[in-house]
């Protein structure tokens, strides 16, 4: 690599100065942008409510730099890691710092879908190379997709929707509720997987909601030991979910009444690892699996450095690196063309440890592998995320034309 | 800054021209040296950032107002704050978002909220005007939160015009850093002076009054409550133009903006700054997105950096930053007048 680089940079100045005088001068900035290090941005939250899943994401983004040496397409990589508090405003404010300030090459990372769309405008009005590593709101990929933020990572969609088509499949036609977390991705999950489960012909019970950071779920559960559903569609994420799926076996629940949920409900790192047998039985569909092909060297490389196996978040700071890696090498380390990059980008598929992940032209969304877990006892009696089935190439239905 | 609460209960205040050696012109002209200096020096993020320095200062000016001289701790501040930048940002989508159109409206909902407010907490004091308010304030984020069709519930709103100036000639755009920098330049000086002859006046005297020696001012013939109100409102309306400015810095707004935790983070702020010294809320807030922005960049747990600061403040500055360094320095001139 480090030996066709300065060929390619010589035969590209060469033919620079035979061309117009302004691409001359352009130049010498290019050949010498292929020297300067590159700067990767990464905003992601280490505090406020998504912390632990922010420090996945910044190690698993580390994780990948260090296994390249800390370069990419022959270029020196200088990493910037901001913390947006999964607030908003704050999200803006170091978004416009490393582009206004740091004068970052690539802006990536966010898990709140609130900042994603927060910042979605700033980004664009800066023209800046953008890889959203996990924000996930529907509308992200639809009417808030933008030319250059690229999206490696799922919607709420492919989640509920695949959701839908799984329960009705194979957990019945009736006797389905639904309880989710009281706030815009709850609301989204529930809302597409109930879409698709009616579409296809089954029939939904009783919709329970309960408001984020819900500490008792007595009540709840006392109405669905009441109702006695065949299963239930769930949506909750982080400690909400460890303490929802607690208190379903307090209930005596677990095992009797079959749940389905995103799969951030059983997550592998953030939640099945600290609730544990309390998770078993419990089926999920996500765009990640500990156990999917793709991600065996990841998932022991992870489990080696971090004592725990990965999750959403953690796989998704390294895809984010094994992306911006592809879009970066395919222009030769020289992103001064974003058109060209965006091209390459586009042009096929990336082998992600997600699984292999083309993008959608309209939306730059990564279409996805979906993979129906189910979470079984492992080696060591642990429970892990098993993949039963997988839907292929799930693809968001996008901005409507 | 004519009235100056000494931690003792008792109230110096005395005409600003007796306190201040400079000139008026001199004055100026620094004000105007200190204006230009960041234009010369800063890149637009900073100039941003600075935009934004300005704009919650301004809003710490106006909780100043109640906390400072009406003894009023309050935490549903950001309701004023934020409900006009709600309102501002709503406004824009169908009338434009020329400056002074966004302006009134950020006022006007300014002192509506805080009439309404007013109407709940004016009888109250201390410890019970902090809960009610408190209540308020979380029942006005609620509705935000959950009234997706029109706040964007927990995604907020963006995607709105860009803040605009109509001069007699041309219509320019202030979407730039440089632009809004100036914008909140205007925006704080204006709203400095504004709240400066509200507490020299007789009504932000009455307002001392009411905290110092309420039942003398009873007695008086003072009616409490509706001095504590007209504060409110003046208040809430310095917060509401604050507001108003807000989300065009950013081109967004989210409930966060009215959140309690944000009138939390106004009080620490003007804790830092110095409560009752006005000019302390820009000091404040300064110091406080200062440290979130920068310090932040180094380490996790910048939370701790604020928490120490605010500590250290009120151990050992509890006047706040600038008259803390000042009599560090020596010049203690306050300390003697008091003597």
């Amino acid at each position: 690599m480090t030996e066709r680089f300065p060929l390619s940079r010589r035969d590209f100045i060469a033919s620079a100065g035979a061309a117009a005088l302004t691409s001359a001068i352009a130049a010498p900035a290019l050949a010498q942008s292929a020297n300067k290090p590159l700067k990767i941005g990464m905003v992601t939250s280490l505090s406020g409510p998504f912390t632990a899943l922010g420090e996945s994401m910044r190690a698993g983004m580390q994780m990948f730099l260090a296994e390249n040496g800390g370069k990419l397409a022959g270029r020196a990589v200088e990493l910037i890691v901001e913390d947006d508090q999964a607030k908003p405003d704050e999200g803006v404010r170091k978004f416009r710092k490393l582009l206004g300030q740091d004068n970052v090459d690539i802006v990536s990372g966010v898990i709140s879908s609130a900042v994603a769309l927060a910042v979605r405008d700033v980004v664009t009005e800066a023209k800046a190379l953008t890889f959203i590593s996990a924000g996930s709101a529907n509308d992200l990929a639809r009417k808030a997709a933008s030319p250059f933020v690229f999206r490696p990572t799922k919607t709420n969609w492919m989640l509920g929707h695949t959701a839908g088509l799984w329960a009705y499949e194979k957990l019945g036609k009736t006797g389905c509720m639904t309880i989710g977390a009281d706030y815009a991705a709850g609301r989204e999950y529930i809302g597409d997987f109930v879409a698709t489960y009616q579409q296809q012909g089954g029939k939904v019970g009783k919709q329970l909601w309960a408001p984020l950071g819900t500490t008792d779920f007595g009540p709840l559960l006392t109405t669905i030991a009441a109702e006695k559903p065949e299963f239930i569609y769930s949506f909750f994420a982080g400690s909400d979910a460890v303490r929802f799926l607690r208190q379903m076996r307090e209930y005596r629940l677990s095992g009797k009444v079959k749940l389905i949920g995103g799969g951030a409900l059983f997550d592998q790192e953030d939640v099945v690892s600290a609730v544990k047998e309390a998770a078993l039985g419990g089926l999920n569909t996500c765009n990640q699996s500990p156990t999917a092909p793709s991600s065996a060297a990841f998932t022991k490389a992870y489990q080696a450095a971090r004592n725990v196996m990965p999750g959403e978040m953690g796989t998704a700071g390294y895809v984010t690196g094994q992306v911006i890696k592809a879009a970066v090498e395919r222009v030769q380390g020289d992103l001064s063309n974003k058109e060209k990059v965006k091209e390459a980008l586009l042009a096929r598929e990336v082998e992600t440890v997600f699984g292999p992940m083309p993008f959608d032209p309209r939306n730059n969304q990564a279409i996805l592998d979906i993979y129906v877990n189910e979470i079984k006892e492992g080696a060591g009696g642990v429970p892990v995320n098993q993949v039963i089935h997988t839907y292929k190439a799930v693809r968001d239905p996008g901005p409507v034309a | 800054m004519s009235s100056i609460a000494d931690g003792t209960g008792r109230v110096e205040t005395r005409p600003a021209s007796q306190r201040r050696s400079l000139p008026v012109t001199a004055k100026l002209a620094l004000l105007a040296l200190a204006t230009a200096v960041p234009l010369l020096f800063a890149g637009d993020y900073q100039l941003r950032f600075l935009a934004e320095i300005l704009i919650i200062g301004t809003a710490v000016l106006s909780l100043d107002l109640l906390v400072g001289f009406g003894g009023l701790v309050s935490l549903g501040h950001a309701v004023f704050f934020g409900g006009a930048a709600y309102a501002a940002a709503i406004a824009s989508q169908a009338l434009g978002a020329d400056i002074v159109v966004m302006l009134a409206v950020g006022i006007v909902t300014g002192m509506v909220a805080a009439l309404l407010m007013g109407i709940v907490v004016m009888r109250t004091i201390a410890l019970f005007f902090l809960i009610l308010s408190l209540i308020v304030g979380q029942i006005v984020w609620e509705v935000v939160f959950h009234w997706r069709e029109v706040t964007g519930g927990a995604d907020g709103l963006r995607g709105f015009p860009v803040l605009t100036l109509h001069t007699g000639f041309a219509t320019i755009p202030l979407n730039n850093g440089v632009a809004l920098y100036l914008a909140s330049v205007v925006l704080a000086l204006a709203a400095y002076l504004a709240a400066r002859s509200f507490v020299t006046a007789p009504i932000g005297r009455a307002l001392l009054g009411t905290r110092e020696r309420q039942l003398r001012m009873s007695a008086l013939g003072y009616s409490i409550p509706r001095i504590r109100l007209m504060a409110l409102v003046a208040s809430g309306a310095i917060a509401g133009a604050a507001g108003a400015l807000y989300p065009f810095v950013n081109q967004y707004v989210g409930p966060n903006a009215v959140h309690w935790t944000m009138s939390a983070m106004m009080i620490i702020m003007l804790v830092i700054g110095g409560v009752g010294s006005l000019y302390g809320a820009f000091i404040g807030s300064a110091i406080y997105l200062g440290i979130q922005t920068y310090v932040s960049s180094y380490t996790d747990r910048w939370q701790l950096v604020v928490g120490l600061v605010f500590v250290l403040t009120v151990m050992i500055m509890p006047k706040g930053v600038v008259a803390g360094l000042k009599a560090a320095f020596g010049r203690r001139k306050d300390a003697e007048r008091r003597s």
